[in-house]
């Protein structure tokens, strides 16, 4: 059928119209990416866990890595715990703890000990100097890529001044956002000496993670350090409880976009069809039947907005990808993830949006009697 | 039987209290062949009557027949597809799609057939070089004087080859010369082709084309005599 064809060209017959509706139909369409890119980030990021069997013990009472201070030496007495199956004293060291476009993490822990309870896996330079120097450090990759880290740089924040080793990547996506140094280093720069922020902890197979997270707080109840130790996924909730708010508003923005684009689109076919009710008539008197005029109409809808979605989708997906923004908030970097899903889900939103803005338009058009559309 | 048939046709359009009736219980018969010419004071009802035999609008009472198909029946997408095959319509303006060249847009009949591209394309042109334009095939409609599109729009109405051709006026907005053009491409399109035509026309010089005038006036036909061209 060439009705596919006068669908194409009709978009030509006002450029700047069809133009500038794409490109609202595109801005529209990044918004929606960016905040679907960040749900599904967020999700990733809390379902990545190897969950129930890593805890955190964090100082009680404190929601900041800045705050959470902790005696260095409590691992000693953790590590004794029934069902500990191993431990990472971790001093977390961030230029930022409210939410943040451009957050700076640094881990400080015992390499050998990080590389044998973190999942880590090298992608770039070696692990040899991150073991062996004392100011070694490995970051993730989606740190490198923001920052433009390679192997070999030096990297200072702050008082911390490390050379890179590595890159690495991680099964955890809020790992990729990390600098990973040493714990002695970390400590002498944030002038932390002899405490940490928490305790990473692996309980042994079988035991139950509930119960040894109650058994080390009852260790330090009335200490002058009271902790409290957590599932790693319920610590990640709490820590990321505010940027679940705001997707909340996020998903009002997207469903406005979707709004913007069903106007936009209904706008742009319905000022085209009015101009031309009098040629869709010489079409119907032609012997087009109304199933014609509407698969036209409705075609030109879709059109617009599969070209916006392209647009957009597409250049959401290019910036995501060399950008690498993430959102941090209490010292963890969500990263904002455009993966197949949501460039799917943005474009098929997109083109029902776009159906349905022609879909009153197409009907009009298809129902008018010939006669009527003749005299217009 | 003749190709067209208006058996006690009537028309009327009801405004609120209004009611104004173009055509009222009219008979009419039209031979296949013939280049019949309606004439008329302007809203007597002539482009309703017109529309009524194009099967692009449906009587209030009587029956409208056209090559044995009761154009005034059946369901909309069947009138559409019996128009597709059967008349061609000739409006005043050309009344061409402005984004598809000449060729394009006289193909377009041909979009609703199952021919082949390339046939479709042969036809169109030969359409074209039927109304003396295929050297214009690749221009846009813009690109055309406004008696060249009426001839490309002439063109776009026997390229189904269907039996009827109706036009409006067709020469209404065109200088002497196209106009002349338009009218002995029409009546070669009778003598040489068999094409029945039915043309409205305010114009006694165009009237003296056909081969058989009527007038309508306050809802009535009355034949007029042919004045020797
Ligand atoms: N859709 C309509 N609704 C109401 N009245 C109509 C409609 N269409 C036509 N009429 C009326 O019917 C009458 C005949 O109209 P028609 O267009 O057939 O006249 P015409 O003979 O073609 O005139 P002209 O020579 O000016 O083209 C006119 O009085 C017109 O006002
Ligand atoms: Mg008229």
């Amino acid at each position: 059928m060439k009705i596919a064809k006068l669908v194409g060209r009709n978009l030509g017959r006002r450029k700047a119209r069809s133009v500038m509706t794409v490109l609202g139909v595109a801005a529209a369409l990044c918004l929606l990416v960016a905040v679907d890119s960040l749900a599904s980030g967020l999700a990733g990021a809390l379902q990545s866990e190897d969950g129930a069997r890593s805890l955190v013990v964090y100082r009680k009472n404190r929601y900041c890595p800045q705050t959470s201070i902790l005696p260095e030496h409590y691992g000693a007495r953790i590590a004794a715990v029934d069902g500990v199956e191993s431990l990472l004293p971790v001093q977390v060291f961030l230029n930022n703890c409210r939410a943040s476009l451009d957050l700076v993490v640094f881990h400080g822990a015992p390499p050998e000990e990080a590389l044998a309870q973190r999942d880590l896996r090298l992608v770039a330079g070696s692990l040899d100097g991150y073991v062996s120097e004392r100011d070694g450090a490995l970051v993730g990759r989606s740190f490198a890529a923001r920052r433009g880290l390679e192997p070999g740089d030096r990297f200072r924040f702050g008082d911390v001044d490390v050379r890179i080793s590595g890159v690495f990547a991680s099964s955890d996506s809020t790992q990729e956002g990390v600098v990973l140094v040493h714990l002695a280093g970390l400590q002498r720069a944030a002038r932390r000496l002899g405490s940490v922020t928490q305790f990473d902890v692996r309980v042994a197979e079988g035991a139950d993670p509930k119960a040894v997270a109650q058994r080390i707080d009852a260790l330090f109840a009335t200490a002058e350090e009271p902790t409290d130790t957590r599932p790693k996924s319920a610590h990640l909730e709490s820590a990321t409880a505010d940027l679940v708010e705001m997707l909340r508003l996020g998903r009002w923005l997207a469903l406005a976009c979707l709004v913007v684009v069903l106007t936009l689109v209904a706008n742009t076919v319905w000022m085209g069809v009015q101009e031309r009710v009098r040629e869709l008539g010489v079409l119907r008197a032609m012997g087009f039947r109304e199933g014609h005029v509407l698969r036209l109409v409705l075609g030109e809808a879709v059109l617009l907005s599969a070209l916006g979605a392209a647009l957009g989708v597409g250049g959401a997906l290019l910036v995501l990808r060399f950008t690498h923004i993430s959102i941090g908030t209490e010292g963890i970097a969500i990263p904002l993830e455009a993966d197949a899903m949501v460039a799917l889900r943005g474009a098929a939103l997109a083109l029902l949006a776009g159906a349905a803005a022609g879909l009153l338009p197409a009907l009009q058009s298809a129902r008018r009697p010939v006669v009527e559309a003749l005299h217009a | 039987m003749s190709l067209i048939e208006l058996r006690g046709v009537t028309r009327r359009y009801t405004k609120g209290e209004h009611t104004v009736a173009p055509l009222v219980d009219v008979d009419l018969d039209i031979e296949a062949g013939e280049f019949f010419v309606l004439l008329g004071p302007s809203g007597s009802g002539k482009t309703t009557l017109l529309n009524l035999l194009a099967g692009i609008d449906r009587p209030d009472g009587g029956s409208v027949v056209v090559g044995g198909t009761d154009v005034g029946a059946g369901r909309s997408k069947d009138l559409a597809r019996w128009r597709a095959a059967h008349v061609g319509y000739v409006f005043q303006r050309a009344n061409l799609v402005p984004v598809l060249t000449a060729q394009e847009n006289v193909e377009m009949p041909l979009w609703l057939t199952d021919l082949p591209a390339k046939e479709r394309s042969r036809r169109a042109a030969l359409a074209l070089s039927a109304v003396g334009l295929l050297e214009r095939a690749a221009h846009l409609p813009k690109q055309l004087s406004g008696g060249q599109e009426q001839r490309v729009a002439i063109a776009r109405a026997i390229v189904a080859d269907p039996e009827l051709i109706v036009a409006d006026e067709p020469t209404g907005s065109l200088d002497g010369e196209s106009a002349e053009a338009v009218l002995r491409l029409l009546a070669r399109l009778c003598t040489e082709r068999g094409k029945t035509i039915v043309m409205v026309t305010h114009d006694q010089h165009a009237a003296s084309y056909g081969t058989r005038l009527v007038r309508l006036e306050k809802g009535q036909l009355t034949a007029v005599e042919v004045a020797p061209r």
